[in-house]
């Protein structure tokens, strides 16, 4: 990609995932006809959006960021600064608390857990209505030692889920062509999210805002998750095998590929130190991709942050944990998903929490 | 119009199950122009002084000098009466059996001052006749929005029991506020700060009779310059927290923790007097019910309340925290005064130790005493101590009492004891 493509608006060809400008009409790499920018219909439901400010602070009314109603401690008022005018306590904030369901069959919960005073997890995701036919979750991990990081997150998550979106693979017709476009879709969805890091990170910020990265795409059967950092994706097929989608940048998993037993590795002091990481002090941040291909179901496909796998690292035990969660709450995926966030809360809430569930 | 401004210094992380928060809220306030200058606002002022016989023909003629230099700062429309006091008060000015007050012109400015000019020294001293009829005197111009007093006495309360001068103080808090000052060194002061604490004002010591008409002139100029008759501190605190203390602690410590009174359950109100162009800094403390790590809540919400109407906000908050690099961190602010009020009150205790005759507490107590003006660099305190004690070491409070001390540096070490120097921001 030259120079003058890349300070374009970075899009990708919907049919082969080849880099195009938005001046062009047909694609460079396989010639498909190109939909003129403007005004299109959106191809996925993102109504169920909260409408939560990325940058709450910068001079808005507390009180307007806030989950409107009385006190949730004390049934209080809540006052102009978004405290509870009895007992003091602080109302809960939107990006503390957030939930999204673009279709009956998709839902993710993020959420601020227990010990963290701000969620800097972030989650975006889009869903068409016909139950296992296309969804397109993503998750961002603030670091919480930097700055920002709660907006830069959510402003990341969002920037990859709108390129997932705006793209459907049609490819050649061969199914390796298709392969190359989600995952070219893939990378653009991290370019998008690390530029949206880099537009929510002060300049002269001593210590940038930085997140975590992962995102499945599902499409007609074919399943790509793209990974940078240690958010996950797995896949639990109801009649086979748990398996992880994702291998984390991490120093954990560095430990495990030498042969340290996993539990040992993700209990060791730099066990949430990550090695790749989108931001301005990025090394590197081009998503590492697995593709599944006919994926069909039944199943769960779950993408979360470490503040539930924590708590259960494993694919079989994780798929165990989410099968009995969703025999318990009539398999509905928002109301399941809500149930494991508690869950990761029983256990403590170290660290912010949030789950992207999909039912096939 | 006045505006004012409220600031919050704190660390507002607390360790898992901290309870108490302490904050410094700096209110400022600009543009408060003269007394009795606002619109519905009228000033009354009234000078009381000494005329007993301890004072000398020498005294009374110096303080009746101070009185008419005080008369010519009072601003003309400014409501004015003078008392003179020994073991009862008369109404010097206007001259009448009957309590009144006239407003200032050059007429009655001029009538004052020559009645002033007619005081002699004559009869004992009972400061609490002075104090009721000052009240009487303001009692009878009720549009009066902001009473103020200067006190001058040079001796001891004879004549009149503790508890009278007690019930009388407590008569007249509210009514009025007032300044006090002590001419020469027989007067006692614990009695005249009880006063002058109570009554919203200072106290102080002026050595020699020559130096009464600068003192009065300045106490005047700024009780005139305080546009804002009165202002009240309010301090919410969430249902089930305790409020430690409020109190002032710049520019003098001044503990108003008991002058509560309520504006709802979770609302107390606390006198703060009249406002001029200045800035106060206060210290609150808040114990809550301690909450999870992570959780979030305000621990005060504190307001400068002129009437009705909130004229200055600053949030106290709490946060708990399991980051020991954040709870462990004590504000500066809070430092600062927390160690500034220890040092007005080493002081007072050192010097009531030292006027009992036990050399032990009152050695160990000026010792922390000169240790803490240094840690703090309070300069002026450091240098009035010296008057008092020999410093063998700053740092570890090591010090020997003086042999002969000056009474006069004595109660100027008492009487400015209070005072504090501002935290550098």
């Amino acid at each position: 990609m030259d120079v003058a493509m890349t300070s374009t608006t970075r899009t990708v060809c919907p049919s082969c995932g080849g880099p195009i400008a938005d001046a062009d009409r047909f694609c460079e790499a396989c010639g498909a006809e190109l939909q003129p920018a403007g005004p299109s219909t959106p191809a996925l439901d993102t109504d169920t959006e909260p409408t939560i400010e990325l940058n709450p602070a910068a001079g808005l009314n507390p009180a307007a960021a806030v989950v409107p109603g009385p006190c949730q401690s004390c049934g209080g008022t809540i006052g102009a600064e978004g405290y509870c005018e009895t007992c003091g306590a602080k109302a809960v904030k939107l990006r503390d608390h957030f939930t999204e369901q673009p279709a009956p069959w998709v839902a993710a919960v993020c959420d601020r857990g227990i010990r963290h005073s701000r969620n800097e997890d972030a989650v975006a995701i889009a869903a068409d209505p016909e139950p296992g036919t296309r969804a397109l979750l993503v998750v961002c991990d603030g670091v919480s030692s930097s700055l920002d990081s709660d907006v830069a997150s959510l402003a990341a998550a969002r920037a990859a889920r709108d390129v997932l979106v705006a793209g459907r693979a049609q490819g050649m017709g061969t199914e390796s062509s298709r392969v190359a476009a989600v995952v070219a879709r893939m990378k653009a969805a991290a370019d998008a999210a690390n530029d949206a890091v880099l537009e929510n990170t002060s300049p002269d910020s001593p210590n940038p805002a930085s997140c975590t990265f992962v995102a499945t795409v599902l499409e007609d059967g074919l399943l790509v998750a793209g990974v940078v950092g240690d958010s996950r994706a797995y896949w639990f097929p109801d009649n086979a095998e748990a398996m992880a989608l994702t291998v984390d940048d991490s120093w954990a998993a560095e430990l495990i590929a030498t042969g340290v037993p996993r539990h040992e590795a993700e209990t060791g002091p730099q066990a949430h130190a990550i090695t790749r990481w989108l931001g301005k002090d990025a090394p590197d941040h081009t998503p590492r991709t697995t593709v599944l291909n006919d994926v069909t179901g039944p199943g769960w496909l779950l993408v979360c942050s470490d503040g539930l796998w924590n708590y259960c690292s494993e694919a079989a035990p994780l798929a165990d944990l989410v099968r009995q969660t969703a025999a318990a709450h009539g398999g509905e995926p928002l109301a399941i998903s809500s149930a494991l966030v508690d869950w990761a809360n029983a256990q403590g809430g170290q660290d912010n929490i949030t789950v992207a569930l999909a039912r096939l | 119009m006045a505006e004012f401004t409220a600031s919050v210094y704190q660390n507002e992380f607390l360790p898992d199950g901290g309870t108490d928060v302490h904050a410094i809220v700096t209110v400022n306030c600009t543009g408060a122009g003269a007394a009795g200058s606002s619109a519905g606002d009228e000033a009354g002022e009234i000078i009381i002084v000494d005329t007993s016989g301890s004072m000398g023909a020498d005294g009374v003629r110096a303080a009746a000098y101070a009185a008419q230099t005080a008369l010519d700062q009072i601003l003309d429309g400014v409501w004015f009466a003078v008392i003179s006091g020994n073991d009862r008060a008369q109404l010097a000015f206007p001259a009448s059996p009957e309590p009144v007050m006239v407003r200032m012109d050059q007429f009655t400015r001029q009538a004052a001052k020559d009645a002033v000019a007619r005081f002699y020294a004559d009869g004992g001293t009972a400061m609490g006749t002075w104090l009721r009829l000052a009240a009487r005197v303001f009692a009878t111009v009720p549009s009066l929005t902001q009473k103020h007093a200067i006190l001058l006495t040079d001796g001891e309360n004879q004549h009149e029991s503790p508890e009278v001068l007690t019930a009388t103080i407590e008569a007249v808090t509210g009514q009025f506020q007032c300044d006090c000052r002590g001419v020469g060194v027989a007067w006692q002061v614990e009695e005249v700060r009880r006063i002058a604490t109570a009554l919203l004002g200072t106290v102080d010591i002026i050595p020699a009779p020559d130096q009464l008409a600068a003192e009065f002139s300045k106490l005047i100029r700024q009780a005139m310059s305080k546009g804002v008759a009165s202002a009240d501190m309010r301090v919410w605190a969430p249902q089930g927290a305790q409020v430690l203390f409020v109190r002032q602690v710049a520019p003098t410590v001044d503990d108003l923790t008991a002058r509560r009174t309520e504006v709802n359950p979770l609302t107390g109100s606390y006198p703060t007097g009249s406002w001029g162009d200045e800035s106060r800094d206060y210290h609150v403390a808040v114990r809550l019910a301690a909450k999870g790590i992570g959780q979030e809540q305000l621990a005060a919400r504190v307001q400068l309340a002129i009437g009705d109407q909130v004229v200055a906000q600053g949030l106290v908050k709490a946060l708990w925290s399991a980051d020991e690099a954040l709870t462990t961190r004590i504000s500066p602010e809070v430092a600062h005064y927390t160690g500034q009020t220890e040092l007005a009150n080493a002081i007072q205790e050192g010097l009531a130790a030292k006027a009992a005759g036990d050399t032990a507490t009152a050695t160990t107590k000026l010792g922390r005493a000169v240790q803490l003006a240094a840690a703090t660099g309070n300069e002026e305190a450091t240098s009035r101590l010296r008057k008092v004690v020999d410093i063998d070491n700053q740092e570890t409070g090591t010090v020997r009492l003086k042999r002969s001390v000056e009474k006069a540096d004595e109660m100027a070490l008492d009487t400015a004891s209070t005072k504090t120097t501002r935290v550098k921001k």
